[in-house]
């Protein structure tokens, strides 16, 4: 157990930002966002020069081009150097690794659409750059070239699965190429890049020495080199950058801070970091050079950050070389730019994830091998900083467990407050280890989870495959809607198997039946695919900055992250919509078979029109009045246990190998929405097309009367013991929870769900009327941040369905 | 109900609603269960649904899409139709409950369901791992639940054998033998002092406080742990007089340590007389803020009265 100077908490409690942080702050509100062509200018040039060469050196050489000459800028509020583009808040394209994905490249426009709520300018210089970029690579990249595979397998299949929203994501989210979880920080900040490119050398020597014959394992250890010596060069560019700028720098106040960067950046991260200013200096660099590597890789960036970077600090704030409220500023200043980095989404990743800022976990608190909660003051500043930013991303989770102090929770619940809503949330760090350990991970690594995008939790030490191969999440309430439909989808394409008449149906079993054996159909065939997909991709792309510093297997190997391990590479898909689904044959159950309130044929009626005329909407309020989940009520609860549980069966019965099987991780991001659009009127009451529950084991919206315990009690009925993760989102109004008792009261229903099994709880508080205040009056509302199923996003930058879905949702006063 | 020679029904209560995560109403996480019937009426009461004994059913005019629905299902034809006319004929209404099962907007509702103690239990035990982690418990309200002190005690004692804290929120005016009643059964006391001038008091609730200051000082004599809580209703439990009869009532018990807690007064009940065709009589009165509530608390404590405010 960490020895925790509780005279430092009370030390944090009163820190503020730093003026560097202000006005960095006060940038990021004036100014736009820019859009970066440059990178691709420099992917271009590239590809052309390497013609001819092995593909992981070319990608590795690719790699070096962009570090070594895109435009870096310090800005004048900077104390850490590293910084995606010139600008605040800038983005780059990922068209190298996704091929032609920007429709809007190819419109007569000076604007381009780079995510759900922003356009940015264009000139034509940088729109010819991007479509030079185009030109060279579409129809070659990863992603393009699976789909090739795919229809060469089975034809258009896919294309109608993806429309009907059956999966989710389609690869070019940018998601393919996430093969990796969070990088070796331990091992980046106590080796330096030297370190690296040491082992790659002694691997290169023993290779010609032992006559070893696999090339690719030779060409893999040269690209780590390349790529490791040429971010240690983008280091020292900024090194002289700031001492240039201190040179001319009158005020010596900050010509001593651009001097303390200059040194830094000259010694980290080739070396290792002697100190907490170096640490995060060391991590700056190595995280923006990741994304030069693949724009769209929004991988966590932080992991156990409170964890990795707990020696430095308090070391140097034990022997005072850092003060307090420095370290706190530096801290801020990392978090808040890796916060806004931001990248440009194809068309169906501003759909399904409803994002703007790159996912950028961070994982506090949590046991050691041992068993020891690792709670220290850095997990506590962690806390006060993310409260102090009021920014949507970093995700920054808790790991619950039996020992988490109760100073940690109860300062989580103030975050929790200062954010208005969201952050932190919580996991139950206990539940996932056991998980993990059922798999035979060895507790040493399983010790070390980390949350991915939102609550996939997932090993540093592994390679994770969740949604590299075109795959993350299946429908389950899409498969109801080809069951009702005799295997027809949403677009009428016979997507599905068939499975009967529905009227034909005798007993609430055979309706059953027939969705898990569309389900199968479904979830087989797309890990079929997936498996297609994972030995495609790697001909056409590889990642060896990420697999050198990512996961310790590659170095090893001498092998591409995107080539896939058996030995170290994990698979999770999500089975969503399990409640949606609950409910609707609940409904079905009762209305149909049991009570026979209506036959089969009135209830497809009523479902193919959208409830829409009198009787629609008589059956419709018929369908709303059946017993809904998230109420304390058996029969639903333990119906969606049930689904829960078979749905693990069939997932778990795809045989993967050499591969582990699927594990199941049931996190939400704001799919709810996305799903929904595959996805007909349901019987549980739902309209055509409205957006599914939100999150994982959450009650439909509106349903759960019977307040928020008898939600738990639901929740730790169903259970969802099968899955590692689960999303619940709750909602509370922050008008009422104002006292420092009703913290306490907080924390204390926080643990109560917990150690009663709960496996992820998030609390929203904001006002209802805050809310609808902010869908009228955007602008006086730009700091409001809302999560749904997972993650949060300002509330402002939703769509406006999401946003009418977050004011519906019930609220609970306290 | 009883016959001869049978055994005695079990005890039933009206109950309005049974209201988990509550955290204002006692120590922790708890559960309120709210009986319905108060023998008082006080002016600015925000349940007004609890007034009356008996269960009585409520119209929510915003929800309602003028279906008919209700108007065909009513066997005593007792909906009226219209826009803008309370659905509800309550000289013929028997509270059957009907409409609201048939209303699938709920535009009907249910105030008032009788219960059995095995029914309420079988609620209020759920949440027991809240009530663990957090201190807290069962809380009685309504309505005055002294009026059913019998009921009390059996769920009282079902909460005491599993170790849940228990918890009575009273407005005083109770027989003596139900306080004697429910003390050894109860944690805690949250007792309401509204105004201490027996006339003034008779006038905004209908009863003098006599009874009500001689159970307060019955319970405080006996050592229980008890709470005062004052409705700070601007310019009628605010004035000067009723606050310096309050600290001289609380002193003058010679108990140490009573605290006495202000609930501003708010409008939130106001939906409720509507859905019961009742008339609000505070409409010219504002909700307390939060200022009024400060200058009050100080006011009390420079009177020696330790005071906090419900939020």
């Amino acid at each position: 157990m960490v020895e925790v100077n509780m005279q430092l908490l009370d030390r944090i409690d009163d820190l503020k930002l730093g003026e560097r942080v202000l006005q960095w702050k006060k940038a990021v509100k004036e100014a736009g966002w820019k859009l970066f062509a440059e990178r691709e200018k420099w992917t271009v040039q590239s590809w052309r020069e390497t013609e001819g060469l092995d593909i992981q050196l070319r990608r590795a050489l690719l790699f070096k081009k962009v570090v070594e000459n895109v435009e870096i800028r310090i800005q004048d509020y900077d104390r850490i150097a590293g910084r995606l583009t010139p600008a605040v808040i800038g983005c780059m394209t990922s068209i190298d690794v996704c091929g032609d994905y920007i429709p809007g490249i190819w419109q007569d426009s000076d604007k381009l659409r780079i995510t759900m709520d922003a356009d940015v300018g264009m000139d034509p210089e940088s729109i010819e750059i991007l479509r030079a970029g185009a030109r060279l690579f579409r129809g070659k990249t990863a992603p393009e070239m699976t789909y090739k595979a795919w229809e060469a397998a089975d034809g258009g299949w896919i294309r109608d699965a993806e429309a009907a929203k059956l999966k989710d994501p389609t690869l070019d989210t940018g998601i393919f190429g996430q093969v990796t979880s969070v990088l070796m920080w331990k091992k980046i900040l106590e080796k330096g890049l030297k370190g690296f490119i040491r082992e790659a050398r002694e691997h290169i020597d023993a290779f010609v020495a032992n006559r070893e014959s696999d090339i690719d394992r030779l060409y893999f250890w040269k690209s780590s080199i390349i790529a490791c010596e040429a971010v240690i060069d983008h280091a020292r560019r900024y090194a002289a950058a700031a001492r240039e700028m201190a040179e001319k720098e009158t005020w010596p106040e900050r010509r001593a801070e651009l001097l303390e960067m200059a040194a830094a950046c000259g010694h980290v991260p080739e070396n290792p970091a002697r100190t907490f200013h170096e640490a995060l200096q060391s991590m700056a660099i190595v995280g923006v050079c990741k994304n030069y590597e693949h724009p769209m890789h929004n991988n966590p960036q932080w992991g156990r950050g409170d964890q990795y970077l707990y020696p430095y600090f308090i070391r140097d704030i034990d022997e005072g070389t850092i003060t307090l409220e420095k370290a706190s500023d530096l801290l801020a200043e990392l978090i808040g730019r890796w916060g806004t980095q931001t990248f440009v989404s194809s068309e169906s990743s501003m759909e399904s994830h409803q994002i703007n800022f790159g996912i950028n976990n961070a994982m506090i608190g949590g046991v050691n091998a041992a068993g020891e909660d690792g709670s220290n003051e850095l997990s506590y500043l962690f806390l006060h900083v993310v409260g102090l930013l009021q920014l949507s991303s970093p995700t920054l989770g808790l790991r619950w467990n039996g020992k988490t102090p109760s100073w940690i929770m109860n300062k989580a619940i103030r975050t929790n407050m200062a954010t208005k809503g969201g952050i932190p949330l919580f996991e139950n760090d206990e539940v996932v280890i056991e998980h993990f350990l059922k798999d035979g991970i060895p507790i040493e690594e399983a010790a070390e989870w980390c949350g991915l995008g939102c609550v996939y939790p997932c090993l540093p030490s592994r390679a994770e495959h969740y949604g590299a191969e075109g795959i993350a999440a299946c429908n389950l309430a899409a498969m109801l809607h080809l069951v009702l439909h005799n295997g027809a989808d949403v677009n009428d394409k016979q997507t599905g198997l068939q499975t009967g008449d529905p009227r034909e149906f005798k007993s609430f079993e055979d309706l059953y039946g027939a969705l898990m054996r569309q389900h199968r159909f479904i979830t087989h065939r797309i890990f079929w695919l997936a498996s297609i997909a994972r030995r495609e991709q790697p001909k056409h792309m590889r990642l060896p900055f990420l697999s050198t510093v990512g996961v310790p297997s590659c170095m090893e190997l001498g092998q591409d992250l995107l080539i896939p391990d058996p030995e170290s590479c994990m698979f999770g898909i999500s089975d969503r919509a399990i409640i949606d689904v609950a409910d609707s044959l609940m409904a079905l159950k009762k209305l149909v078979f049991d009570e026979k309130k209506l036959t089969m044929g009135e209830l497809l009626e009523a479902i193919d029109g959208n409830f829409e005329g009198r009787e629609g909407e008589r059956i419709r309020r018929l369908c709303l009045a059946q017993p809904k989940f998230g109420n304390d009520i058996d029969e639903v609860d333990l119906l969606a246990k049930r689904i829960g549980e078979d749905s693990e069966r069939i997932i778990r019965s795809y045989d993967n190998s050499p591969f582990r099987n699927y594990m199941i991780a049931r996190e939400g991001l704001a799919w709810h929405y996305f799903g929904g659009l595959g996805v007909g009127a349901l019987p549980n009451g739902r309209k055509a097309f409205e957006p599914l529950n939100d999150g994982s084991i959450s009650p439909m919206r509106g349903v759960d009367r019977a307040g928020p315990t008898a939600v738990l009690r639901s929740a730790l009925k169903a259970g969802f013991r099968e899955s590692h993760a689960s999303v619940l989102n709750q909602k509370f109004s922050a008008s009422i929870l104002g006292s420092r008792e009703s913290i306490d009261k907080l924390a204390a229903y926080t643990n109560a769900f917990m150690a009663n099994g709960g496996s992820h709880i998030q609390y929203n508080m904001v006002d209802t009327n805050e809310l609808r205040d902010a869908k009228i009056h955007p602008e006086n509302h730009r700091d409001l941040i809302v999560r749904i199923g997972g993650f949060s996003a300002y509330f402002t930058q939703l769509s406006a369905d999401i946003q009418d879905d977050v004011i519906n949702r019930s609220e609970h006063n306290l | 109900m009883t016959g001869a020679g049978k055994k005695a029904a079990p005890p039933r209560a009206v109950i309005t609603n049974i209201q988990g995560f509550s955290i204002h109403d006692g120590p922790g996480i708890r559960t309120v269960v709210f009986f319905k019937g108060c023998p008082l009426a006080c002016r600015w009461c925000a349940n007004p649904e609890c007034l009356s004994p008996e269960p009585q059913i409520g119209f929510i005019e915003t929800l309602c899409t003028d279906c008919g629905e209700c108007s065909q299902i009513c066997a005593e034809g007792a909906i009226r139709g219209g826009k803008g006319v309370h659905r509800i004929d309550y000289s013929r209404c028997t509270s059957c409950g009907d409409c609201v099962d048939g209303c699938g907007y709920g535009a009907l509702v249910r105030y008032g369901e009788s219960m059995t103690v095995p029914d309420v239990w079988d609620i209020v035990r759920r949440d027991k791992m809240f009530y663990d982690s957090s201190g807290g418990g069962v809380t009685v309200s309504g309505g005055e639940p002294l009026l059913r002190a019998g009921f009390v005690r059996e769920l009282f004692e079902l909460c005491r054998q599993e170790r849940i804290d228990t918890c009575i929120e009273t407005c005083g005016l109770a027989a003596r033998d139900a306080l004697v009643e429910v003390i050894p059964v109860t944690d805690h006391f949250l007792f309401d002092l509204k105004l201490i001038d027996p006339k003034l008091h008779k006038t905004y609730t209908g009863q003098s406080s006599g009874i009500i200051l001689e159970n307060a000082a019955f319970l405080m004599e006996r050592g229980v742990d008890i709470v005062f809580r004052q409705p700070l209703v601007p310019a009628i439990t605010d004035t000067v007089e009723n606050m310096e009869a309050t600290a001289a009532f609380l002193k003058g018990s010679g108990k140490k340590d009573v605290s006495l807690e202000l609930m501003p007064y708010h409008r939130m009940g106001r939906g409720k007389y509507r859905a019961l065709d009742m008339r609000y009589l505070m409409d010219g009165t504002e909700a307390a803020g939060n200022e009024r509530a400060e200058a009050v608390k100080k006011a009390y404590i420079d009177l020696g009265v330790r005071c906090t405010i419900s939020r």
